[in-house]
């Protein structure tokens, strides 16, 4: 968009006379939409359109407010045409009219209030002398701007506030000066003594009627003023002005003063309101700049986009990763994720069936029979009491058995009578698993990596216990021929030497915490308390698993 | 172990004829492997694999894989009520696989009640057929197949879990019309029944009260 292109309508019109910037500013503000070929129609038609108050700076702040992307609207560019002419005619409606219609067919796409706000902010700029003597031009400066930029905003998602007050503010401009306009109108005449061609034409007529003798001294003085001043009324020193200023002065007399005194006080006025409105809470409109993207500091660069795009990816990435970790040590999730909750709820689901077919069984037999059945049922249970844990302290097993190997050896022993064939494999696996770590794991190994180890391996091997009871509890089931006792007498076996399994990897882990040199003590005694609160969990769980499978043992002895 | 973070569980349960390759079709699907020789199932055994649906809402699968094997059928058959979705496999190298189906169909419709779960028919084996060295021929057509899942509503897919083929989009089809049902309403998420859970990514009710979340931002509020 800057302006190296000759063909740009931006850059043909950059370089050019301020009567064109200004003009092409109109169009801007109107419907953005130009190509040098039409400015040049323009340039033609109305070659004098001499407004050199325009400010330099609102130019160049043209490329930035990011209108060059609105050359949508190619049809459109033509209709600046009858506002500049409908524009001398002072009446409010007309130009009201044309404005509107204009604004309708090229704004479609944008919603009410800025086609309220465009079409004022036009309308403003279709009053050619407003502009040209306001008294302050800092407001139709910033009302312009706020007036483009609102539109602008349309596309950005603002929300109504700004819009809204925009619209408001610059309506009550809009009405004011066309109001106004006449007045001024008028002081600009008989300041540069150049009325507008039409309005000259108008009045000359009627002047000619009333008094068609009256002027010819009057005209070549005028005539000569205009020539210096404005050249654009050679063309019509043909008519006789003498007739001219009478008219003028009238007009001035009767109306003009008043109207322009108390128009330009209420201009003022609102101008100053309109500021305060925009500046409160906001000094300077340093909030309001940067919202706009007027500012060229603060307009959104692509690399910036994509930096903060990066960061939120990365934040995204970083909350993923945490819940990641958080579930890498949160217990319960780990026993799932080992199937254990499944391998526990498939366990009580069988559990709640054959209570259920227990319950039935009391129900079929016979009265005197009824209370045998409970007897057996509850001997098989007190069978299943898990025994003080005083144990003889234990067999110390031979020295050259693996801890991994005794372990085997123990459930091989404790469910002996159990006539099953269970697979201890995944468990004694685990073991030597968690063995190996302990022993290789190098020396730079951190806290919270055996922290983390001993969670999951405590969660895994109450999984696969819980799965073992799962298994055992099915086989029972299937089984042709029970013997009862000796099957609770086994279970109750295994349950020990399970929940002393994970005593014994508790213990190594906080083993293995306790050596690694700290130097926050109190962070590793959290871990340590922490290692031993999981292990008395595995081990509910495990006894749990155990209570499940009860009614698995007791239906073989009914 | 599962990457952990997952929207939805849904739970789907494999049945159908011993033999017929539910647990082969299972360790493909979840391991990427085929196992010449395996062991019956016992009873029932676990399976689970996160997977994508189309929106890329992530689901992890928890499957059961039942015991085809007679004696465990009374077993087995506790098993189906928190089933979402069922996979009913034959062995299309094996009649009467095939032929038993309906029955399958109906037990699992049986014991799932009230809830309605969504069938695949799940033909499997496929790579035996015109394998000369097997003498093995295909005993169910697939046209056969199809037609009887039509008439039932069911999807139908042959795989190989030898090859893999069809082996993953079998679970994706029940896996995504599962999350249809669920975004059409039709399935919720209920209390008391564990067809589908709303995963570990869902704000509700997980709190973090390890020591380590202590250092993190609570991101689940």
């Amino acid at each position: 968009m800057p302006s190296s292109d000759s063909e740009d309508f931006e850059s043909a019109d950059e370089g050019q006379s301020p009567d064109k910037k200004e003009r092409k500013h109109r169009l801007s503000s109107s419907n953005y939409s130009e190509n040098s070929l039409e400015n040049n129609l323009e340039h033609k038609k109305t070659p004098n359109s001499a407004n050199t108050l325009e400010k330099p700076e609102e130019n160049t702040n043209e490329p930035t407010d990011g209108w060059d992307d609105f050359d949508i609207d190619e049809n459109e560019s033509i209709e600046p045409e009858p506002r500049l002419e409908v524009k001398s005619k002072t009446n409010k409606e007309t130009v009201k009219k044309e404005s509107t219609k204009s604004e309708d067919t090229g704004w479609d796409k944008f919603d009410d209030w800025d086609q309220d706000v465009n079409t004022s902010s036009t309308k403003i700029e279709n009053d050619p002398p407003v502009p040209s003597k306001q008294p302050e031009p800092d407001i139709k400066e910033v009302t312009d701007r706020l007036a483009a930029a609102s539109t602008k905003s349309s596309g950005w998602g603002w929300g109504w506030g700004v819009d809204s007050l925009l619209s408001t503010a610059t309506a009550g401009i809009t009405t004011l000066t066309t109001q106004v306009s006449q007045g001024l109108t008028t002081v600009l005449e008989t300041g540069i003594g150049a009325p507008d061609p039409e309005e000259l034409a108008r009045r000359n007529l009627r002047d000619t009627e009333a008094t068609p003798s009256k002027s010819d001294d009057v005209v070549t003085s005028d005539s000569g003023k205009e020539e210096t001043d404005v050249p654009r009324s050679t063309s019509e020193t043909a008519f006789p002005f003498g007739s001219l200023l009478s008219g003028v002065t009238k007009f001035v007399e009767t109306t003009g003063t008043k109207v322009i005194s108390g128009g330009l006080d209420t201009l003022e006025t609102i101008g100053k309101k309109t500021m305060e409105v925009l500046q409160d809470g906001d000094p300077g409109l340093a909030k309001k700049r940067a919202m706009l993207g007027l500012d060229p500091g603060d307009k959104p660069v692509l690399s910036q986009v994509l930096r903060e795009a990066k960061a939120k990816a990365e934040e995204e990435d970083r909350i993923r990763e945490e819940k990641r970790e958080a579930k890498e040590v949160h217990y319960e999730n780990l026993f799932d994720d080992f199937e254990g909750l499944v391998h526990l709820e498939a366990l009580e689901m069988l559990s709640r069936q054959v209570t259920m077919r227990l319950d039935e069984r009391i129900q079929a037999a016979a009265p005197e029979k009824r209370q045998d059945i409970k007897e057996t049922l509850q001997q098989v249970a007190e069978l299943c009491e898990m025994p003080e844990e005083d144990d003889d302290d234990e067999e110390t097993p031979a020295k050259d058995m693996s801890k991994a190997d005794a372990f085997h050896e123990r459930l091989q022993t404790a469910t002996q009578d159990l006539g099953l064939k269970l697979q201890f494999q995944p468990l004694i696996k685990q073991y030597n698993d968690i063995l190996t770590w302990l022993d290789t794991s190098d020396a730079d190994l951190t806290q919270k990596a055996v922290y983390k180890r001993s969670v999951s391996g405590l969660a895994q091997a109450t999984a696969l216990s819980v799965e073992l009871y799962h298994k055992t509890a099915e086989m029972l089931l299937v089984k042709t021929r029970r013997s009862t006792a000796d099957e609770a007498d086994a279970l109750t076996q295994m349950t020990v030497a399970l929940t002393k399994h994970i005593g014994d990897l508790a213990t190594l882990f906080t083993e293995k915490l306790n050596s690694i040199p700290t130097d926050n003590k109190e962070q590793n005694n959290t871990y340590i308390t922490n290692i031993f609160l999981e292990a008395g969990n595995s081990s509910t769980y495990i006894q749990n698993a155990f209570q499940l499978a009860l009614p698995i043992l007791q239906i073989g002895a009914v | 172990m599962v990457d952990p973070i997952f929207d939805y569980q849904f739970r789907l349960i494999l049945i159908g004829d011993s033999t017929v390759g539910k647990s082969s079709l299972l360790k493909y699907f979840t391991d990427g492997k085929f196992a010449e020789l395996s062991d019956p199932t016992v009873g029932v055994d676990f399976f689970a694999r996160i997977i994508e649906v189309q929106d890329g809402t992530r689901i992890k699968l928890q499957l059961w894989d039942t015991a085809g094997q007679e004696r465990f059928r009374s077993i087995t058959k506790s098993y189906y009520r928190n089933s979402v979705g069922a996979l009913l496999v034959y062995d299309v190298c094996n009649r009467s696989s095939f032929e038993h189906i309906p029955l399958w169909m109906m037990e699992a419709k049986r014991h799932i009640e009230p809830h309605r779960p969504v069938f695949a028919l799940v033909g499997c084996k496929v790579d035996l057929v015109g394998d000369n060295k097997n003498t093995t021929r295909r005993e169910v057509s697939c046209e056969e197949a199809r037609m009887f899942a039509e008439e039932n509503g069911l999807h139908h897919v042959e795989t190989s879990a030898k090859s893999g083929l069809n082996v993953e989009e079998a679970f994706v089809l029940v896996a995504q019309e599962v999350y249809n049902r669920i975004q059409t309403g039709e399935y919720k998420v209920e209390d008391g029944w564990d067809g589908i859970k709303t995963g570990f990514n869902r704000p509700n009710g997980m709190d973090f009260n390890l020591l380590e979340a202590e250092t993190v931002q609570s991101t689940c509020c």
